[in-house]
């Protein structure tokens, strides 16, 4: 099938750069050290105040760290709004293949190739820090692999849609720089959603942002119920209609307009 | 002005992997190949001369003006440029020359040609009153009026080279060098930067070394060539001395509407080869002794032509005729 | 050098200005990762008060000192932060044909100005701080007279760090990842107490890449949390010396490009 042959091509494309993203792990581990400092800093003989202890905030921190590789280390806008600029979108709109999974299966043998040599190096680094514990529980991993490749998505639905507004927009670094943002504030990256004060802890739970970093590692850390995954699952329908929905309308305004 | 003595230059390639690791690893070991990118190169060059300065690609063209221009320093021999040694005086010489590379732009990017030219007489210390006649005169030859005040990005290839000349010249230096300037531009673009590297070398007496790769360019411009190849010098002489030594042939390749007939014509003074192919003939001549005409005179007798070309020698072939 | 960089200041202001709208979202935007960064670092305050000693007033110091410096530093050296271009693309041989050094020449040949955005995001966080302390109580005016020195010290440090950086790249060819581990890591490091941190983590803060100096080791001292007053001096001290250090490098890596090329 042609979009496999797309993840299996981008993915061995991505392969050359393995050895320097190998170092590379080693100097972004660092930051992943830096927040779980400021947790041990924190949580230093306070343990009795914080529904975590320091070791599982530190293991929280490390698969947020990991997660980021797959879920939010991303081309920008997957790419799409170069094509746009150069004019070469109306080719890739006029194959004879869905341009959506076109693209999405591009960047994910990018993700494929983040998960081996990123995510998989950065939690041994992290883990090693932080101390390692896997869940006892079987069906633990079952949920935990489901969230995982939910939040996968749901990341890269994100950024395709940031990329397919450049039809519209031409300049999407803006909206880039603000979904990041959203990413890193909301989603969990330094601290677990629910710990965010007031009215915010309570609706980033039920915004897509957190079923990307915050979900499935706490899924993981055994920390939080398995039906997290519903939210994540209703957010997936719900972004990849809105992404069939603007690629429709580029499609037709490439072809009323010739792009 | 320009002089090299037994001028050399050896890079250490060091084996290195790829990517970061390899790099690192390239940075303590030890294993590396020699290689010789200029071996022995002497020359003398007056003021006012036109050189072209002519050989293959990696036959150490771009190393020997590296090496005049104050970029790279020699492993043996010795430079003056100017009177200055680029390696121990590099502002001195920076000051007396002006440098183009003809692949990428000295200008600002994202400022307007004025902007650029603004920011070079600040750098080059040039007073107001000296600037200004300077903008008048490349103005004059150059047209810079109709693109001054457009962001150097805009530029068309043609446009850019014409700032990057004035660029180069602004601070009126006696010694240019020139890395290819016309490669990639269209032949209206190449018959203006002709006319005005003429000119300025005629009248203002500027010592020019340029190299390049298109033939045109030396005919029309260059009273002398140094010809190197694998980092020696071949030939030091004129374009004639060039041609007498290796014959310089042009190619002349007739489409005929049906298989010609070719008559015994080849004990023609100059022609050195005809090779048939179907209703495609390809006559090598030597354009001292023969002109185009009398050929064309000739051909039309074998049969009906459709298409006729001629093709310039390249510089490859130049190079290959040498041995 | 002067005129020559005011008109270079001038000029790019007016190529920036070309793009106001993309120049204004970037100005907003730059910074805006470090500003969400912070406040969910004061969600974390506010529920645990403190950290290591600090509350999140203190660490505010810390955190608008350290981003605003990195991003002066970002401000007026864009170009030697993007110093692999030159060597990849082989740009940097235009440098040496011009009567100036090409350190000069790097750094007046453009200055990013959407990075005042992250200034002034960073000073933002200073200032609010700052009030933040003054309302409980504290004395903030030598805290307030320190504030450009560490400023300035910050900048010239950082800039150190990324001019030694880039001067790898005469070796290695290229430097993105190497900042990572000499820029980057460190300057997030130090938007929070180095005392948080592991020996061996806060030897290399004080040595090779000295981020301690910029912020935290003065502030200390001025938040009354330990040190003596010479903590107001050896900044001042030890940004002369990793500035000499760097240019020192700097010449010698020239120097390789001198008899290597690239």
């Amino acid at each position: 099938m042609v979009y496999w042959r797309i993840i299996r091509k981008s993915y061995i494309r991505n392969l050359q750069y393995r050895i320097a993203h190998l170092i590379n792990n080693v100097a972004s581990a660092i930051f992943g050290f830096v927040y779980m400092a400021i947790w041990f800093g924190v949580l230093d003989g306070r343990a009795g105040s914080s529904p975590y202890d320091q070791q599982t905030m530190a293991q929280y921190i490390t698969l947020t760290q990991c997660l980021l590789w797959v879920t939010t280390f991303h081309t920008p806008g997957l790419g799409i709004q170069n094509g746009v600029r150069t004019g070469a979108v109306s080719t890739d709109l006029m194959r004879p293949i869905s341009y959506f999974l076109y693209v999405m299966s591009m960047e994910f043998g990018k993700v494929v190739y983040s998960f081996f040599y990123r995510f998989i190096p950065v939690g041994l680094i992290l883990g090693s820090i932080a101390g390692f514990s896997f869940p006892l529980q079987l069906q633990t991993y079952l949920w935990f692999l489901l969230s995982l490749l939910f939040s996968v998505y749901l990341g890269l639905l994100l950024f395709y849609i940031t990329g397919i507004s450049s039809f519209w927009t031409t300049e999407i670094r803006w909206s880039h720089y603000i979904l990041i943002t959203l990413i890193f504030g909301l989603g969990g990256q330094m601290i677990p959603v629910e710990l965010l004060p007031g009215l915010l802890g309570k609706l980033s739970l039920y915004l897509p942002f957190s079923g990307i970093l915050y979900a499935p590692a706490m899924i993981f850390l055994e920390r939080i119920d398995p039906d997290v995954i519903v939210m994540q699952a209703g957010w997936a329908m719900v972004l990849t209609l809105t992404a069939l929905f603007l690629t429709a309308k580029a499609r037709r305004k490439v072809e009323v307009q010739g792009g | 002005m320009i002089e090299a003595y037994g001028l050399g230059k050896t890079f250490r390639l060091t084996k290195s992997g790829k990517g970061m690791f390899g790099a690192a690893k390239a940075l303590f070991s030890r294993a590396y190949t020699e290689v010789k990118a200029v071996e022995q190169v002497s020359f003398q060059i007056k003021e006012g001369e036109f050189v072209g300065y002519i050989g293959p690609n990696g036959a150490g063209k771009s190393t020997t003006i590296k090496m005049l221009a104050g970029i790279l320093h020699p492993s043996r021999g010795e430079v003056k440029v100017a009177g200055y040694s680029p390696q121990e005086q590099r502002k001195e010489v920076a000051k007396r020359i002006g440098v183009v590379f003809g692949q990428r732009t000295q200008l600002w990017w994202d400022l307007p040609v004025r902007d650029s030219l603004e920011i070079l007489q600040a750098m080059y210390r040039i007073d107001d009153a000296f600037y200004r006649q300077a903008l008048l005169r490349y103005d004059d030859l150059l047209d810079l009026q109709e693109f001054m005040d457009t962001p150097v990005r805009k530029l068309s290839l043609g446009q850019r080279m014409r700032a990057d000349l004035a660029a180069a010249l602004l601070h009126n230096p006696p010694v240019i060098f020139l890395d290819e300037p016309t490669i990639g531009l269209d032949v209206v673009a190449k018959k203006k930067i002709r006319e005005f590297l003429q000119q300025i070398n005629r009248v203002e007496k500027k010592t020019i070394l340029l190299t390049t790769h298109d033939m045109d360019d030396i005919e029309q411009l260059c009273e002398r060539i140094i010809l190197i190849n694998h980092g020696k010098v071949v030939l030091d002489g004129t374009l004639r001395q060039l041609r007498e030594q290796i014959g310089l042939p042009s190619v002349m390749v007739i489409e005929y509407r049906d298989e010609p007939s070719v008559r015994d014509a080849l004990p023609w003074q100059g022609v050195e080869k005809v090779e048939q192919e179907g209703n495609q003939l390809k006559i090598h001549f030597d354009k001292t002794k023969l002109s185009a005409p009398q050929i064309l005179a000739e051909i039309g007798r074998w049969g009906e032509p459709v298409d006729i070309q001629i093709k310039e020698p390249e510089m490859e072939d130049i190079i290959r005729m040498m041995y | 050098m002067i005129w020559l960089y005011r008109k270079l200041i001038l000029a790019s202001i007016r190529a920036q200005m070309q793009y106001k709208l993309n120049f204004l979202t970037t100005a907003a935007t730059t910074g805006l990762i470090m500003v969400i960064d912070f406040l969910v670092l004061s969600a974390i305050l506010q529920r645990f008060d403190q950290v290591k000693g600090w509350d999140i007033y203190e660490v505010g110091v810390l955190y608008g000192l350290a981003s605003a410096s990195m991003s002066l530093y970002r401000l007026i050296a864009p170009e030697i932060h993007d110093f692999e271009r030159y060597i990849v693309y082989g740009d940097f041989d235009q440098l040496l044909t011009r009567p100036v050094s090409p350190l000069t020449l790097l750094l007046t040949r453009n200055i990013e100005l959407a990075r005042i955005g992250g200034i002034v995001q960073g000073i933002a966080i200073l200032v609010i701080s700052l009030y933040g302390l003054h309302q409980e109580g504290k004395n903030i005016v030598w805290l307030l007279a320190y504030v450009p020195v560490s400023l300035a010290v910050g900048t010239v440090i950082l800039f150190s760090v990324g001019l030694a950086t880039a001067t790898i790249g005469f070796w290695t060819g290229q430097i993105k990842d190497l900042q990572t581990f000499t820029l980057y890591a460190p300057a997030t490091a130090a938007n929070y107490p180095i005392s948080l941190y592991p020996g061996w983590l806060k030897l290399l803060f004080y040595t090779a890449i000295p981020v301690a100096f910029m912020n935290y080791m003065p502030m200390s001292y001025l938040l009354d949390k330990g040190g003596s007053w010479t903590a107001l001096l050896m900044p001042l001290g030890m940004a002369a010396v990793v500035c000499w250090m760097a240019l020192r490098f700097w010449k010698y890596g020239i120097h390789h490009y001198h008899s290597t090329g690239s």
